[in-house]
C-alpha cells in the first residue's frame, strides 16, 4: 500500500525504519516515530470508528490526548487493550488494531440507522420512553442499549504485564516540556533545585516542535533539543518523556503515569509496562499548554474535519497531509501557520476567516505567499458522509447573524481553529478556583491553593517572548526559595510573528430551512440542539446540562467540547460565562490504566500472607490451610482421603482421649511493662486485676466504650510489673492501638509501656488428658504437677536448651498448656513436642478441631463476639466487676442491655441427634409461620460433639436464660432446612470445668 | 403535566423538540409554606413528592443550596438492594424495593430500574456462615436470597478470579436476585418533576443561613433568598447535616466522611450483576453506557471535600483486580467523591427532634441511594402525621441512648472504618 | 495523600498513620458519676465540623504515638500537630 498522504522530506519520523502494522485486518506500513493515527492518515485511512450514540462515521480530529474520535482496540503480544487512542499510540512492528463500536464493519455499520432516526433520539430521550410494558426495560430495552453502547472489548485473560510504583520527592515538578516548561525547568535546575520534568508525549518540546520561531538564533526545535540535552546531563534533574502527570492531590502530592513499554511490540525483560510515580513536590510548575477549540458548524463531525493545530502537527512531525485540498476555517491567527505550512509543501489551502479585516504579520505573510483568504466567511456545513468532499460556505454579516448566499467549495479536509483553551486541569484539581479571562474567552488559574504556579499558554499567555521571560523568572524564583541560591540564566532573544485579536465567534448559525447537526461533544454525539433542549426543559445548571446531555462525559472528558458547551449555555441563558461556571475537573487528566494504579499487589500478592514459624512443618504434614485474616493456619491435617469432617473429628477426639498440639502463634501477644500495668489491666478488662499474683494468668474480656465486647484473652503476670497479654488473632492490631490510645491520650499518668510481641513468640497449645505427661518429658527440670503448675499457672523453663514460657491455660476445655518460645525456635519446639508426644499418641490438630472443642465446651469466640454482643450475652456476667470502673462499664446499664429478655448464648441440640444445624440458621417457634417469621436468635457456631457423638451448636437467643429446655426450630431457608431442636446450656461438656483443673 | 411516552417523543420529533415543557419550574420562594424541606437531593425531593401524593400537602418548598440532585443522589454507584440482616433495616428496604419496582411508571420518568441481582462474594467457610445468617434472615423476612457455591458463582461471573494465583479464593456468595441498579440522576429528576407538577416549589441556589426557633417550636428558616415561615421543617441534607445541626445547637451521632467512586472507560457488556468482594471493600457493576462503576472504602478521615486522594482508590482498585483480574487492562476514566453522613451504628435516623416541628432525616452512610423512595415515604409520613411510621420506628435518635442499635457490621462508633 | 507532621518523627506520608477521630471528645473520669446525656455525648455525639477540626492520628507504622492534628475538613490544610498533652 502506498502512502499517498506522506510527504517526502518533512517530519521527525525515522524514514530508515519501516514498520508494518494491520488495521481492521489490512496490512499497512509506517515509520518509526509515527503514531497509529499519523500512519493511518499517511495511508489514506480516514474512517476509524463510529460515534457512541448515532454511529456516525468517525475519523481523526486531533493529534494527541484531546482526540475524541479515534479509539481502537489494540492487539499487542497476544493481549488486547480496549479503547486505545490512535493519536497517542506509537507505531510498533506488528501492531494490530481494529475499529470499535461498529458492526459488521466500520464501513458498513448497522448501528448507523440511529443516525437516520436521530431526531427521535434527542438528549435524554431514554428518560421519556422505554417505560412500557413494565418488565421490558430490564428484559428488552436495556440489554439492547447495553449492547449498542460501550467501545472496546475487555479480554478476561489475566494481564501478563507488570506495573510498578515509585515514590519520589523533588523541589520542582514541571508538567510539560513546551517552551514554558523547558524555561522554568532550566532556570530552576541551574539554580540547584531538584527538578522533575515530565512530558506526556514521546518527543520533548511541545509547541516548539511545530512553530516557526527562533530562540537565541536557533529554531525553537533546536533550542528545545539543546535545553533537554543539558537538563538530561544534570544530576539534580529527572527528565521523563511518555510521562503524564494526571492528578494533583492534597499536600502537593502529584501522580504521574509513565508509559515505559507501550510503544514496543512487547515489554522488555525486567521492565514494567507502565510505572506510576507518586511525587511529593515542594513546588509545582504547571506548563501543560493549551488545546485548540473547534468551531461549530453543520456536520462538523465528518471525517476530515480536524483541528488546524493537529493538521500542522501531522505535517511537521510526521510529514503527513490530512488532505490535499484543505480548507482552513478560523477565527484567529494561529490557523495561518497551518495554511503557510501547507503552502510551503506545495499544497494550496483556502482560508476562511470569520473576521472582517484582521491585520497582523502572519496574515501578511500568508497573503504574500498568495494564499487564498476569504474574510468574513464561514463554513456552514461539511458535505460528505465518510469523508469531507466539499463545504457549504457563505459570507457572514458583521453582527454574525446573517448569512450570504451559500456557495459550494470543493475540499477534502476542513482544518478548524476556534482559538485556544488553556489546560487548567491540574490547577483546578489542586483546588484553584480559576477565573474567566474575557480576553481569551477561557478559564485560567486564579489564586493558587497549593504551591503551584501556572505558566505559558496554560496560563493564557500565547506570546512566546512573554512566556519565556516569565517562565525563566518563575523557575528562578521558586528554586531560590528552596535552594537559597541565586544563579541566573539570561533570557534568550525571541523572534516570533506578532498576532492580532481573535474573533469572539465560534458557532455558525444555521441558514433558514437547514437542519444540520452541529456537534459540541463529538464522541457522545451532543449537538447544539441537545443543549438547547436541556435548557428548554429546565436543566439549567451547567451540571444538569452535562448530566442530561452527557456533554463532556466521554473518554476525552470534554477537552474539546466543554468550553463551547459553556459558551452556548451562556448565550441561550443570557448569562456571562463565569456565571454559568464550569464543572469541576477531577483526576485523572486522561484515563489511566487500572493495572498501573494498583502496581505489584496483584494475584497472590494482593494482600500479605503471614505464616507461623512452623508453617513448613504443617505443609510437609499435609495440613490444609485456612485464611485467618492475612494469616494462614492449618485447618486440619489430612490423612489419606479423609474429609474435613472426618479429619477434624479424629483430631478433636484425640485431644479428648489422648493429647493434641495446635499452632497458636497467630494469637496476638502484647508485652506490658510498668509500675501501673495492673491498674491499666484493671481499667481495660471487665474483671478485677489488681490482685493477680506473679506467675498467674487470668482470663479477661475487654469492652468498647459502647459496652460491646471488643476482645477476650488471657493475660499473665510474668513479674511484678511485667505482663503478657494475648488477644484473638483478628483483633490483635486493634487491641494494641486501643491500649496505646488510653495510655497516651486518656490516662497519660499511667506509667506503662506496651509493645506487640506477636511475631516474637511461637506458640503451641498442648491439650488433652495426657498433656501433662508430654509436658513433663519436655521439661524434665521442673515439676509440672497440678500442685506445682495449677490451672492458670505460669512458669518459665528451658526446652532442651531453649528458653520457654509455659502457661497452663485452655481453650479446648481439656487439661492444657501453652508453650511459647522465641520464633526462631518455633519449629524446634514443635518437632520436639511431636517427637516426645509420640508415645502418648499425640496428633497435631487444626482450627476445625479447635472449634469443635471450644464449641462443645461453650467457650465463646469470634462468631459470638461479633461486635454486637455485650458480656451478659456471652455468659460473661460473672466477669463483670460491680465494684470497679472500666472501659465501657457505664454503657452496660442501658435499657436494651439490661432488658429481662435480653439475648444470651445457649446450646442447641437437634431432637434427632443426627442432623447438623447449618451455621447462620435462625431459631423460630413455628417452622411454618407465614413470613415475616419472627426470629428468636441465630446459630452462631456448630460442631459435631466428639464427646457425645451428636451435633451441637451455640446460638445467641432472645431471652436465652429462660429458654433452656424449650423446643424450637432451626431454619435455614437458604439450605432448605428445618430442624427441630432443643435449647440446652451452652456448657455442653464438663459444665463444671473440672478437666482444666485436673 | 406533559406526559412522557414514545408517542409524545415521536410527535415532538417532528416539531424539532421545541414544545417540551420544563421538567420543573424555577419559582421565587413564597414567604410561608406548610412544610419546608431543606435539601434538594433524592431524599428531599422524594419527601416532597410523597407529602403531596400521600398526604395531600402541596404547599411545600424544597430549599437547595446548589442544584437539585447535586449531592449523593448524583454521586453514588446506583446500587439498589434490601439484603439486610436486622429486621428494621430489612423491612424498611424491602418496602423501598416495591417502590423502586413501580417508580418509572409512577413518576412517568424512566429511572431505568434494572433488577440485575447483587452477589456478595465469600472467601471462606466462616464468611459463608456469616452470609448465611444474613441470607436466612432475609428469607425469613420475605426477601429473596440465594446462597451460591463456587461453581454457581463461576457460571454467573466467569471473569472473576477462579485461578490458582489468587490470594483469597472464591468459596461462594450470597445473591439477592431482585437487587439491581437505577439511573441515579433520573431518580432525582423524576421526583422533582412530579413534585413540581403537584405544586411543590423547588428553590435552587438558596442557602439556609439560620432557623427561627421560638419556645421550642420551629417557626421558619432564614435563607440567602430571604426568610421563609413554616411550622414544619424537614432536614434532609446528608453530609451537610452537622453543619445545619450546629446552627440549631444540636450535636448528632453523625460524622461526615468522604467516599470516592470511579468508572472505567466504556466497554462492551461483560458484567450483568452487581458484585461485591468479600475479602475487602470493593464493589462493581457495569453501567448501561458500558463503564465499570467501582467503589469501596471511605477516605478514612472526616472530610467535607468532594475530592479524595489516590491511595484510597489504589487500595480499592487493588481489591478490584483481586476480584476481577480483567480490570487491570481497563483505564480509570473518572473519579469523584461524595460526602457521607456516617452514623454511629451504620444505620439511618428518621425521626422527630426535641424541637417541635423539626424533623430529621440523616445518617445514611453510604447506603442512601437505595433508600431514596422509602426514606421519602416514611419521612413524609413522619412530617405529615407528626409521628414516626412503624417502618422507621427503629431509626430513632433515642436508640443511641437505649442501646437498641442497628449495627449491621458490628464496627461500633469508628465511623471512618468501613 | 496527606503529608502529616508527627510531633515525634517529623513529616511523613499519610499511609504511615491511622486516623483516630475527634480529639475534642473527652472521656468522663473513671469512677465519677456521669449523667446519661454526658455519657451518650461522649460515646456517640460528634460535632463533625466543617473547617478547623481537632482530631487524633496514630503513627502506627512509625513511632506508634497518638497525637493531635488541627486540620481543615474542607481543604485538608493542616495547621498544627501537637502531642496529646498539648492544647491548641
Amino acid at each position: 500500500m502506498s502512502q499517498d498522504f506522506r510527504l517526502d522530506k518533512i517530519g521527525l519520523i525515522n524514514r530508515d525504519k519501516k514498520i508494518s502494522f494491520k488495521f481492521n485486518g489490512k496490512s499497512y506500513f509506517g515509520y518509526e516515530g509515527d503514531t497509529l493515527a499519523s500512519a493511518l492518515i499517511a495511508n489514506g485511512v480516514h474512517l476509524v470508528g463510529r460515534s457512541f450514540k448515532y454511529h456516525r462515521p468517525r475519523g481523526f480530529f486531533g493529534a494527541g490526548v484531546d482526540e475524541p474520535y479515534a479509539i481502537v482496540q489494540l492487539y499487542r503480544n497476544n493481549e488486547t487493550d480496549p479503547n486505545v487512542r490512535a493519536t497517542e499510540q506509537e507505531l510498533f512492528e506488528g501492531l494490530e488494531a481494529t475499529s470499535v463500536n461498529c458492526w459488521p464493519s466500520v464501513n458498513f455499520d448497522i448501528g448507523a440507522i440511529n443516525n437516520f432516526l436521530n431526531k427521535f433520539f434527542p438528549a435524554g430521550f431514554y428518560y421519556k420512553t422505554f417505560m412500557w410494558p413494565k418488565s421490558f426495560w430490564y428484559k428488552v430495552y436495556e440489554p439492547f442499549i447495553r449492547k449498542a453502547a460501550g467501545f472496546g472489548v475487555a479480554s478476561i485473560k489475566h494481564d501478563q504485564e507488570r506495573y510498578e510504583h515509585k515514590y519520589e520527592y523533588c523541589d520542582l515538578l514541571i508538567t510539560g516540556s513546551g517552551p514554558s516548561g523547558l524555561a522554568s525547568a532550566y532556570a530552576a535546575a541551574i539554580n540547584g533545585a531538584r527538578v522533575i520534568l515530565a512530558e506526556d508525549k514521546p518527543r520533548f518540546g511541545g509547541s516548539l516542535l511545530t512553530s516557526e520561531v527562533n530562540i537565541g538564533n536557533q529554531s525553537g526545535k533546536e533550542w528545545a533539543e539543546k535545553i533537554i540535552t543539558e537538563l538530561k546531563g544534570m544530576p539534580n534533574v529527572i527528565v521523563k518523556n511518555r510521562a503524564q502527570v494526571f492528578g494533583y492531590y492534597d499536600h502537593n502530592m502529584l501522580v504521574m503515569s509513565e508509559r515505559i513499554n507501550d510503544h514496543l511490540p512487547k515489554s522488555k525483560k525486567y521492565s514494567p509496562k507502565q510505572r506510576l510515580w507518586y511525587i511529593r513536590a515542594k513546588e509545582v510548575v504547571i506548563s501543560s499548554g493549551s488545546i485548540e477549540r473547534p468551531l461549530v458548524f453543520g456536520n462538523n463531525d465528518t471525517p476530515g474535519v480536524v483541528l488546524s493545530s493537529a493538521a500542522k502537527e501531522y505535517l511537521k512531525v510526521y510529514g503527513v497531509l490530512v488532505g490535499r485540498n484543505p480548507l482552513i476555517f478560523t477565527n484567529n491567527d494561529s490557523a495561518y501557520e497551518t495554511a503557510i505550512e501547507f503552502k510551503k509543501n506545495g499544497i494550496w489551502p483556502i482560508v476562511l476567516d470569520t473576521r472582517s479585516n484582521p491585520e497582523s504579520e502572519i496574515i501578511d505573510e500568508a497573503k504574500r505567499m498568495g494564499i487564498d483568504i476569504k474574510f468574513s466567511y464561514v463554513v456552514i456545513a461539511a458535505k460528505g458522509y465518510k469523508k469531507v468532499k466539499s463545504a457549504e460556505i457563505a459570507k457572514i454579516s458583521e453582527d454574525k447573524k446573517d448569512l450570504g448566499k451559500i456557495e459550494n467549495l470543493n475540499c477534502d479536509c476542513i482544518c478548524v481553529s476556534g482559538f485556544w483553551t488553556p489546560t487548567i486541569h491540574l490547577a483546578s484539581q489542586s483546588g484553584n478556583k480559576t477565573k474567566f479571562n474575557k480576553e481569551i474567552d477561557a478559564f485560567v488559574p486564579n489564586q493558587p491553593k497549593q504551591e503551584e504556579t501556572t505558566v505559558g499558554s496554560a496560563n493564557g499567555v500565547f506570546n512566546l517572548e512573554e512566556t519565556l521571560k516569565k517562565s525563566f523568572e518563575v523557575g528562578h524564583k521558586l528554586s531560590k526559595k528552596i535552594t537559597n541560591k541565586d544563579n541566573k540564566v539570561s533570557v534568550p532573544q525571541v523572534v516570533e510573528k506578532k498576532t492580532t485579536q481573535h474573533d469572539k465567534f465560534w458557532c455558525v448559525p444555521l441558514p433558514k430551512g437547514k437542519k444540520y447537526k452541529r456537534f459540541l461533544d463529538f464522541q457522545n454525539d451532543v449537538a447544539v440542539t441537545d443543549i438547547e433542549l436541556a435548557l428548554r426543559e429546565g436543566y439549567r445548571s451547567i451540571e444538569h446540562v452535562k448530566r442530561y446531555t452527557t456533554l463532556g462525559m466521554a473518554t476525552d472528558q470534554g477537552k474539546t467540547s466543554n468550553l463551547n458547551g459553556l459558551q452556548l449555555v451562556s448565550n441561550v441563558e443570557n448569562k456571562i460565562v463565569p456565571e454559568v461556571g464550569h464543572t469541576t475537573f477531577r483526576p485523572p487528566y486522561t484515563p489511566v490504566t487500572i493495572g498501573a494504579i494498583v502496581g505489584r499487589e496483584v494475584g497472590k500478592h494482593s494482600k500479605p500472607t503471614r505464616k507461623s514459624p512452623m508453617h513448613l512443618w504443617h505443609e510437609k504434614n499435609n495440613a490444609v490451610f485456612v485464611d485467618a485474616g492475612v494469616w494462614l493456619r492449618p485447618r486440619y491435617y489430612k490423612r489419606s482421603n479423609e474429609t474435613l469432617f472426618e479429619a477434624s473429628k479424629r483430631e478433636a477426639t484425640n485431644v479428648r482421649k489422648n493429647v493434641g498440639v495446635c499452632d497458636v502463634t497467630t494469637l496476638g501477644k502484647i508485652d506490658i511493662k510498668g509500675p501501673d500495668a495492673a491498674e491499666l489491666l484493671n481499667r481495660v478488662y471487665t474483671n478485677a486485676w489488681l490482685k493477680l499474683p506473679v506467675g498467674k494468668a487470668r482470663y479477661g474480656a475487654m469492652l468498647r466504650e459502647d459496652g460491646i465486647v471488643m476482645d477476650d484473652g488471657t493475660t499473665t503476670r510474668i513479674l511484678e510489673n511485667h505482663y503478657h497479654m494475648t488477644t484473638t488473632t483478628a483483633q490483635a492490631a486493634n487491641v494494641l492501638s486501643h491500649l496505646e490510645y488510653y495510655l497516651q491520650v486518656v490516662w497519660p499518668e499511667l506509667n506503662v509501656n506496651v509493645v506487640s510481641t506477636t511475631e516474637q513468640w511461637a506458640g503451641a497449645a498442648i491439650a488433652g488428658p495426657k498433656s501433662r505427661d508430654v509436658l513433663q518429658k519436655l521439661f524434665p527440670d521442673i515439676n509440672v504437677s497440678n500442685e506445682d503448675l495449677p490451672f492458670m499457672g505460669y512458669i518459665e523453663s528451658n526446652l532442651f536448651g531453649v528458653h520457654a514460657r509455659i502457661f497452663r491455660i485452655s481453650f479446648s476445655g481439656e487439661l492444657a498448656y501453652e508453650v511459647n518460645v522465641e520464633s526462631d525456635n518455633g519449629n524446634f519446639m514443635w518437632e520436639k513436642i511431636m517427637e516426645i508426644g509420640k508415645e502418648f499418641e499425640i496428633q497435631p490438630y487444626g482450627t476445625e478441631a479447635l472449634s469443635t472443642l471450644r464449641i462443645e465446651m461453650g467457650h465463646v469466640a469470634g462468631s459470638e463476639l461479633d461486635g454486637r454482643t455485650i458480656p451478659y450475652d456471652n455468659s460473661l456476667e460473672g466477669m463483670v466487676s460491680k465494684k470497679k470502673d472500666f472501659i465501657g462499664k457505664r454503657s452496660l446499664n442501658r435499657e436494651a442491655f439490661i432488658a429481662k429478655d435480653r439475648q444470651k448464648v445457649v446450646g442447641v441440640v437437634p431432637l434427632d441427634k443426627k442432623t447438623s444445624i447449618p451455621e447462620g440458621s435462625h431459631l423460630v417457634k413455628d417452622a411454618n409461620a407465614k413470613l415475616p417469621n419472627p426470629k428468636l436468635g441465630h446459630i452462631s457456631a456448630s460442631c459435631w460433639s466428639v464427646e457425645y457423638n451428636n451435633p451441637f451448636s451455640l446460638a445467641i437467643l432472645h431471652d436465652g436464660k429462660n429458654m433452656i429446655g424449650e423446643k424450637l426450630f432451626a431454619l435455614s431457608p437458604l439450605k432448605n432446612k428445618s430442624i427441630a431442636v432443643e435449647i440446652v446450656s451452652s456448657h455442653y461438656v464438663d459444665p463444671k470445668g473440672e478437666r482444666v483443673r485436673s | 403535566m406533559q406526559k412522557y411516552s414514545v408517542f409524545n417523543l415521536i410527535k415532538n420529533a417532528f416539531t424539532g423538540h421545541k414544545n417540551w415543557e420544563v421538567a420543573w419550574k424555577d419559582p421565587t420562594p413564597k414567604s410561608e409554606y406548610d412544610v419546608v424541606i431543606i435539601g434538594g437531593g433524592g431524599h428531599g425531593l422524594a419527601t416532597a413528592y410523597y407529602l403531596a401524593k400521600e398526604h395531600n400537602i402541596t404547599n411545600v418548598a424544597i430549599i437547595e443550596k446548589g442544584w437539585i440532585g447535586g449531592g449523593n443522589v448524583g454521586r453514588n454507584t446506583t446500587i439498589i438492594r434490601s439484603n439486610y440482616m436486622h429486621d428494621d433495616n430489612a423491612r424498611f428496604s424491602e418496602f423501598g424495593m416495591n417502590l423502586w419496582r413501580n417508580m418509572s411508571q409512577e413518576l412517568n420518568f424512566n429511572v431505568m430500574f434494572s433488577p440485575r441481582g447483587i452477589i456478595n462474594l465469600a472467601h471462606s467457610d466462616a464468611q459463608m456462615n456469616v452470609f448465611s445468617r444474613r441470607g436466612n434472615s432475609m428469607r425469613l423476612n420475605g426477601i429473596d436470597a440465594v446462597l451460591l457455591g463456587r461453581e454457581e458463582v463461576k457460571k454467573i461471573i466467569p471473569m472473576a478470579d477462579f485461578s490458582e494465583n489468587v490470594r483469597f479464593p472464591i468459596f461462594g456468595g450470597l445473591m439477592q436476585p431482585s437487587a439491581g441498579t437505577a439511573r441515579h440522576d433520573g431518580v432525582a429528576w423524576g421526583y422533582a418533576r412530579q413534585a413540581d407538577s403537584m405544586g411543590v416549589d423547588i428553590i435552587q441556589n438558596c442557602e439556609v443561613t439560620g432557623f427561627d426557633v421560638v419556645g421550642g417550636k420551629i417557626k421558619g428558616i432564614r435563607t440567602s433568598k430571604g426568610d421563609i415561615k413554616a411550622n414544619k421543617v424537614g432536614l434532609c441534607v446528608a453530609g451537610s447535616t452537622s453543619i445545619l445541626a450546629e446552627k440549631l445547637n444540636m450535636t448528632l451521632p453523625v460524622e461526615t466522611h468522604l467516599l470516592q467512586a470511579c468508572v472505567s472507560e466504556p466497554i462492551k457488556p461483560i458484567l450483568d450483576s452487581v458484585v461485591t468482594f468479600g475479602a475487602g471493600h470493593f464493589y462493581c457493576s457495569q453501567s448501561d453506557k458500558g463503564e465499570m462503576v467501582m467503589g469501596g472504602d471511605l477516605d478514612g478521615y472526616n472530610s467535607y471535600a468532594q475530592r479524595g486522594n489516590l491511595p484510597t482508590l489504589q487500595h480499592v482498585l487493588t481489591e478490584g483486580i483481586a476480584m476481577f483480574p480483567f480490570l487491570s487492562k481497563l483505564k480509570m476514566l473518572r473519579t469523584w467523591g461524595g460526602i457521607m453522613d456516617m452514623s454511629m451504628d451504620g444505620s439511618p435516623i428518621i425521626d422527630k427532634t426535641h424541637i417541635e416541628g423539626l424533623y430529621l432525616n440523616c445518617g445514611w452512610c453510604y447506603g442512601g441511594f437505595k433508600a431514596t423512595p422509602a426514606s421519602g415515604w416514611t419521612f413524609a409520613h413522619t412530617i405529615a402525621q407528626d409521628k414516626v411510621h412503624e417502618l422507621n420506628a427503629g431509626y430513632s435518635l433515642n436508640r443511641f441512648h437505649t442501646g437498641h442499635l442497628l449495627d449491621e457490621k458490628g464496627l461500633g462508633t469508628k465511623t471512618w472504618i468501613s | 495523600m496527606l503529608h502529616i507532621k508527627c510531633p515525634y518523627c517529623g513529616m511523613r506520608s499519610q499511609n504511615e498513620f491511622a486516623y483516630g477521630g475527634d480529639a475534642s471528645v473527652k472521656r468522663p473520669e473513671l469512677n465519677k458519676e456521669t449523667t446519661d446525656s454526658e455519657w451518650d455525648s461522649f460515646v456517640y455525639l460528634r460535632k463533625s465540623l466543617r473547617g478547623k477540626h481537632l482530631e487524633l492520628w496514630h503513627h502506627i507504622s512509625g513511632c506508634r504515638q497518638w497525637f493531635k492534628v488541627q486540620r481543615d475538613t474542607a481543604t485538608h490544610e493542616i495547621f498544627k500537630t501537637l502531642k496529646p498533652s498539648e492544647d491548641i
